[in-house]
């Protein structure tokens, strides 16, 4: 069979579905009203996978894939939504919460976070794994905005959007495992960056790790929907 | 029929779970129909009984006081409930985790005090290196999260608990409610 | 042969308490101590934090007054601002600050006290709590129930969330008033004055009966600190303090936040997590004050709206000059609460409550901010520095119980030397000593926070006892 054929059909959670070559088993899924969640990914953003919240299950493989990423192919069988996923998800989420310190309740995102969203989603009322409570620096040097290494989750969206829609790339990531962290420029402080202050990582960003300083509490909620349609624009150049 | 015997419990916390509890208001007096409080700040009963049904704790464990009443907590009740969020995740007062309690204790009673300067000990209880949940030391039957979980949670929450019908908790809080 | 009681856990409280009274040899009482177990550290974890989300962390110390910090924060924020708030936002501040007066005077009233009061205190302790205070007499109970809700209420409906809200930030408010709110607040006064009216009168007739414990519930001479306002009544948010002594003169007046540092310093003893505050010019423990309700009916000359005024020219009939039995701060409370409805009256009916104009924006402006309000129980007090950056780099809070620490173990000792002779006792006269800490209606869980600040100086020495080196700060 050649790859010349665009469009392909395959099953997800048992449904008959039809996709095109090349899209992913998020976009497909999202098409036809199947919830897979997510965290790292944003429409408009290019997908990284980071998160793995968005793994799915392929019938006749024992590897899990992650959605975002993994592209379909004509006859896949995908589920999204079985006990073992759902007990997954719920592991991503407790090793998130653990990992760094999310103090919900005094948190400038509380009751607007993405984080806090999906963990009630999924049924999340505890953290089994003991918090590991690091001690992480908060970066106010911005005249604008504040970053928090607290509530941070390494999404990398605030990287990706510098870098792809912005121009600027500011962000970047800094060392590996538990020392990875996000850093401006060469680890130098936000304020004395070459940030355009456009403030559109503050936009993307899923919980209050990024911040706008004139924003405290509850008029926090971020509009990140602006960027399918930036793009739509700048492609129309 | 006997009527269920409650208590009620604050760890290290701000007592605003307790607070909330006393929010339902009249539902409150209500349900005083249904449970007898039979431990709680709010009743004289100086020794936790040896039979609770259901035993409701607010705070996290951050001395070595706490630690031995969760203990004894935990041996004299059927269902443990943890309520609010110092007592599942630490929360605020988990905030002096990564710096560690002696320098607390020295910044509060020796550098910032204008006479006596020390850190108490006679009676009070030591502080534990790090504030945990609770459920790092005893097992906890149900979760109710929230800073502090609505009235409106609690009375669903204890009504299907006292009756034995079903509880879905993310339907009714969430972390930072 | 010499003992020691201890009432552990002190109930009828907010936070945690315990009393341990000391016996000599012949069974008298010799000393007795009020223990506060609990401290988490606000003030050093709150560093590094960014100053803004201070009002919201604050908050945290206390689920029964996290209003009261929420304003006292906020307006040490403000002051590293440098900005005043609109009109409007203070006036909503006001009210909140007056609902959660109330909501917490009932608690402390109804829920903690009453049951004393009504079924006696030296009765069944099975019963001596609400639901038998509700059972004994309904109408009483069902006051306290309904003037808590009124206060809590109201501060749901302004902040959106009774316990914690994040509706004050520093700069004013999030959101303005609307008009529905404030018709649904007005329609729940006539049953608040109903209420108030009820446990006051019912208050008044029991009075009488309650002087012997009036006499030895912490009765003695204190100075005592509140705020006021220029026209010498009584004030919750704005004002600058005054101190006056035993016999009402003034000894310091005008103290506003920045000033509070001056004046104000603490003490610790080994026995309690909860510091002594004392007016640093009389050194500790001579300089120890008093704060709260009695307080402040003792140093304002009006309260400012017409039947809380006639209540309180009836309350100073208590004494010539200041009251001092604190057994009386369960009368001051009543008018405190009174006070606080018909101000939340007042507040309503001017129609620039409605103005939508209630935040003030700016960024960090000095590095040092003071802030102070009076709390249900008494003068809050927080002050903050920041860096450059508006980093909170040092805090000192000042708690309104801690201001009472020295009294209420004062207090305890007064009521345990009368209470327990010749080594007996009885769960009734335990509850006696926990009665008179209950009058303070102390709040432990904000109490153990407070600290002042001081040069220190440091000596090392090597082990032969010489100096090797000295630091003073």
């Amino acid at each position: 069979m050649s790859d010349a054929v665009e469009v392909k059909t395959l099953i997800i959670d048992e449904q008959e579905v039809s996709a095109r070559r090349g899209q992913t088993i998020l976009e497909v899924a999202r098409e036809n009203d199947i919830n897979i969640p997510t965290l790292c990914h944003l429409d408009g953003l290019g997908d990284v996978g980071a998160c793995r919240l968005c793994l799915v299950e392929i019938k006749g493989s024992n590897k899990l894939l992650p959605a975002c990423v993994a592209t379909v192919y004509e006859g896949m069988e995908v589920s999204t939504n079985t006990e073992r996923l759902r007990r997954y998800r719920r592991n991503i989420l407790e090793l998130l919460f653990a990992e760094r310190n999310h103090t919900c309740a005094v948190c400038v995102s509380n009751g607007h976070c993405e984080l806090q969203t999906m963990a009630q989603e999924q049924g999340l009322t505890h953290v089994r794994l003991p918090y590991r409570n690091p001690e992480l620096a908060v970066d106010a040097s911005h005249e604008r905005f504040t970053l928090d290494h607290n509530r941070c989750i390494l999404c990398t969206r605030c990287v990706r959007v510098c870098a792809e829609i912005e121009g600027a790339h500011i962000w970047d990531l800094m060392g590996r495992g538990e020392a990875c962290t996000v850093i401006s420029d060469l680890h130098e402080e936000w304020g004395k960056s070459a940030c355009t202050r456009c403030g559109k990582c503050v936009q993307v960003c899923p919980t209050g790790a990024l911040f706008d300083k004139s924003k405290v509490g509850s008029d926090q909620p971020k509009n990140p929907d602006f960027l399918p349609y930036l793009n739509l624009m700048r492609e129309a150049r | 029929m006997s009527k269920l015997k409650l208590a009620t419990v604050w760890l290290d916390g701000c007592s605003g779970c307790h607070m909330s509890f006393l929010d339902m208001d009249e539902r409150l007096l209500e349900l005083a129909e249904l449970v007898d409080v039979v431990y709680s700040p709010i009743v004289d009963t100086k020794e936790f009984p040896d039979e609770v049904d259901i035993a409701l704790v607010e705070g996290a464990v951050a001395s070595v006081d706490d630690e031995k009443k969760i203990k004894k907590i935990r041996a004299h009740s059927k269902m443990l409930v943890a309520m609010g969020d110092c007592a599942i995740t630490g929360n605020v007062p988990a905030m002096r985790n990564p710096i560690g309690p002696e320098t607390i204790l020295d910044r509060a009673y020796i550098e910032n005090a204008s006479a006596q300067a020390q850190i108490p000990c006679v009676v009070v209880p030591k502080l534990l290196k790090i504030v945990r949940p609770i459920h790092e030391f005893v097992k906890v039957d149900v979760y109710l999260p929230g800073c502090p979980p609505s009235a409106d949670t609690f009375h669903t929450a204890l009504t299907a608990l006292v009756t034995g019908g079903p509880l879905d908790v993310s339907a009714l809080t969430r972390f930072g409610a | 042969m010499s003992q020691t009681i201890t009432i552990d856990p002190v109930t009828r409280l907010e936070g945690h308490g315990k009393i341990t009274i000391y016996l000599d040899d012949k069974g008298q009482v010799e000393n007795a101590q009020f223990h506060v177990t609990q401290v988490r550290g606000f003030e050093r974890f709150a560093e590094g934090r960014p100053f803004y989300e201070m009002p919201s962390l604050m908050a945290r110390i206390c689920g029964i007054c996290p209003v009261s910090h929420l304003i006292a924060s906020a307006k040490a924020c403000e002051a590293i601002m440098s900005v005043r708030i609109p009109h409007t936002a203070a006036q909503l501040r006001r009210m909140l600050n007056l609902a959660q007066m109330v909501q917490s005077h009932a608690l402390s009233f109804f829920y903690l006290s009453s049951p004393d009061l009504l079924l006696g205190m030296e009765s069944d302790p099975k019963t001596r709590h609400l639901f038998g205070v509700v059972a004994a007499k309904p109408e009483l109970g069902r006051a306290g129930v309904s003037l808590r809700r009124f206060g809590q209420h109201i501060i749901e409906l302004l902040g959106d969330k009774r316990i914690h809200p994040g509706w004050v930030i520093p700069g004013g408010v999030t959101e303005p008033l609307l008009a529905a709110k404030r018709d649904e607040i007005l329609k729940m006064i006539p049953q608040a004055y109903a209420d108030v009216k009820l446990a006051l009168g019912w208050y008044k007739q029991i009075a009488d009966s309650f002087k012997p414990e009036a006499d030895v519930f912490a009765n003695f001479p204190s100075l005592f600190l509140g705020l006021v306002n220029e026209d010498e009544s009584v004030e919750f948010t704005d004002g600058a303090l005054r101190l006056i002594d035993a016999e009402g003169a003034i000894v310091e007046d005008g103290i506003t936040a920045t000033r509070f540092a001056e004046a104000i310093g603490e003490a610790v003893e080994p026995y309690s997590y909860t510091k002594f505050a004392y007016y640093k010019p009389l050194g500790y423990p001579q300089g120890s004050y008093r704060v709260g309700p009695l307080a402040r009916l003792n140093i304002a000359k009006t309260m400012g709206t017409p039947l809380a005024d006639k209540e309180l020219v009836e309350f100073k009939q208590l004494a010539k000059g200041p009251v001092q039995s604190s057994f009386y701060y369960h009368h001051a409370r009543l008018v405190d609460i009174l006070y606080g409805i018909e101000k939340i009256e007042e507040i309503l009916t001017d129609p620039k409550i409605l103005d939508t104009h209630v935040r003030a924006q700016a960024a960090v402006n000095r590095l040092e901010g003071a802030g102070q309000a009076e709390a249900p129980r008494g003068t809050l007090h927080h002050h903050y520095k920041v860096d450059d950056d508006g980093k909170i780099v040092w805090a000192n809070l000042v708690i309104a119980t801690g201001q009472n620490n020295n009294a209420m173990n004062k207090g305890i000792l007064q009521a345990a030397r009368h209470y327990v002779k010749n080594g007996k006792f009885t769960e009734g006269t335990l509850n006696r000593v926990e009665a008179v800490v209950r009058t303070f209606d102390p709040c432990l869980s904000c109490s153990t926070h407070a600290f002042g600040q001081m040069p220190l100086a440091l000596t090392i020495l090597n082990h032969d006892g010489e100096v090797v080196d000295q630091l003073i700060r």
